[in-house]
């Protein structure tokens, strides 16, 4: 099992963001969570890698009991998770090539090897003529393509993606959900926050999970969402 | 290992050209406060060194036993005279004394019907210039011991406004100065802390992205400990610069009568400190930003 969640609920002093949430999720599997601004998906996603402690209820994520989960295990977990996130994360002065690379680097991964495997998913995210541009001269698109690319470059078990084409056009974001699920045939779990028709419509073999103040309120089946064009925060 | 350890020194040594701006800025703030400490440990100093100068200078009276046979009295003198630091000594026999004292009242001083009946002893007048690093607690007081015990002494006179200098401004080290530099110390601490921790908020991006592709706590702060290094070290060299800068400019400022003082230069254990405090800082405060 890739992700275990039982009884979860978190609060930021007195408001309750999740209330109770029970779910998991196979290995290999394709999960949307949708639901509007506020509903919770944000703060389940940053429990699971760990920026937040969980304190009520339990968690496991790819083998880490994030109950127990002590500081200095939380690089270890995180290698084990890609995280891609609406306003891409990236370091804009640095090229794309450094961007990516930073993922193995903290691995300590050779440097022969890791310029093999940069160079290839850069290449696999149609930017290998872009390697050595810094990134601030990209445009959106590509640079969710590098925050992509490095939360996949080291082959993690599971993705975690934050509504991460919130901030691109349609023709860009069936782009990124193709590279998704080219990912996912490999054998990724991917838990992705949405809340946008478009994209659940991408993968209509995924579980979808509809989060509302806080709580699951449906598990499977359609998402009770209508939502269409720009997403946004919670 | 010792790659990786060495990759992230020269990433955090690159990592200056990110922001170059910041990080001037940074450099500026750190030789500013270094300057300013350095030149109230410059004024500290010269105090301490005019009041030495003063405070090591005693005068001694001293004074016989009447009836105490001359042959004595100069052994005396020869254990006086053997005594460390003595600068002067005037001595004075009952008729040098008499007529000594003669000599001060003037018309009026005409002692010559005590010539035979003289009821002054022998005496001495003993100067001493104790130099700082001779100087230990109670010096002053060890001085009027070991003359006290001499044999055939029967009192001693000083001027205890010189030994009371002395023991007022070790009193004053202890009480005023040591506490004034712990506080010149804390200032240092605060604001070049807080200086660094500033130039380190421009970095808070790429510290959140490498702990979220997971990097390791020390993989994170090893290349901005690197840099808090440099930063510590450039900006403790330019204030010294500068402070040096400075002194050239004005270690005469004041040596000119009646001052006649000349601004000496911090000693070089206390430039040391200076800038190795300023370093550790700049480390300690690297290491503590990204907490």
């Amino acid at each position: 099992m890739m992700v275990k969640v039982d009884r979860l609920s978190y609060n930021f002093g007195a408001y309750w963001a999740l209330k109770d949430i029970s779910f998991t999720l196979e290995k290999g599997e394709f999960l949307f969570l949708t639901g509007h601004s506020g509903a919770g998906k944000t703060t389940l996603l940053r429990l699971l890698y760990g920026a937040l402690p969980v304190n009520r209820g339990r968690a496991s994520v790819a083998g880490f009991h994030l109950n127990q989960l002590k500081k200095r295990q939380i690089p270890r977990l995180r290698r084990k998770v890609g995280v891609v996130f609406q306003d891409f994360k990236i370091l804009p002065r640095r090229t794309v090539f450094d961007n990516v690379a930073m993922a193995l680097e903290v691995r300590g991964m050779p440097r022969t090897h890791l310029e093999r495997r940069v160079r290839a998913i850069v290449r696999a995210m149609g930017l290998e003529t872009r390697s050595y541009s810094v990134c601030e001269r990209l445009s959106g698109g590509e640079q969710q393509r590098v925050a992509i690319a490095r939360s996949m470059v080291s082959n993690p078990e599971l993705i975690l993606a934050d509504e991460p084409t919130g901030n691109l056009d349609f023709d860009l974001t069936m782009h990124l959900m193709e590279i998704f699920k080219q990912f996912h045939t490999y054998g990724t779990s991917v838990i992705m926050a949405t809340h946008s028709r478009e994209v659940l419509d991408c993968v209509p073999e995924a579980r979808i999970i509809h989060l509302q103040d806080g709580r699951i309120i449906t598990d499977g089946g359609e998402a009770p969402i209508t939502g269409q064009g720009r997403e946004d925060d919670e | 290992m010792i790659g990786q350890f060495l990759r992230l020194t020269l990433r955090g040594i690159a990592d200056f050209g990110l922001h170059p701006v910041a990080q001037l800025l940074t450099l500026v703030a750190v030789g500013m406060v270094t300057l300013l400490t350095g030149l109230i440990l410059v004024g500290i100093h010269n105090v301490n060194l005019e009041l030495l100068k003063s405070r090591g200078e005693v005068e001694f009276q001293v004074y016989w036993k009447v009836g105490t046979e001359a042959e004595a009295v100069i052994k005396d003198w020869d254990v006086i005279k053997k005594i460390n630091h003595l600068k002067d000594f005037k001595t004075f026999t009952p008729e040098n004394a008499l007529v000594e004292l003669a000599g001060t009242l003037g018309e009026t001083g005409d002692f010559s019907w005590l010539a035979d009946n003289n009821p002054l002893p022998y005496s001495g007048l003993a100067s001493f210039a104790v130099p700082p690093d001779a100087q230990q607690d109670g010096w002053a007081s060890k001085l009027l011991t070991e003359l006290k015990a001499l044999p055939g002494v029967d009192k001693v006179n000083y001027t205890p406004f010189q030994a009371d200098l002395a023991q007022g401004w070790m009193t004053m080290s202890r009480v005023v100065v040591w506490p004034i530099l712990v506080f010149l110390g804390l200032i240092i601490s605060l604001v070049v802390h807080n200086t660094i921790k500033l130039s380190l908020l421009t970095r808070m991006d790429e510290v959140e992205i490498l702990s979220l592709v997971g990097a390791s706590p020390s993989y994170i702060r090893w290349p901005l400990l690197t840099g808090g290094f440099i930063q510590g070290m450039a900006g403790s060299g330019l204030g010294i610069g500068l402070l040096a800068a400075v002194h050239s400019m004005t270690a005469d400022a004041l040596n000119f009568p009646p001052f006649l003082i000349e601004i000496r230069f911090i000693p070089f254990d206390q430039l040391v400190c200076l800038a190795g405090g300023v370093t550790l800082v700049s480390m300690v405060s690297s290491w503590v930003a990204v907490k």
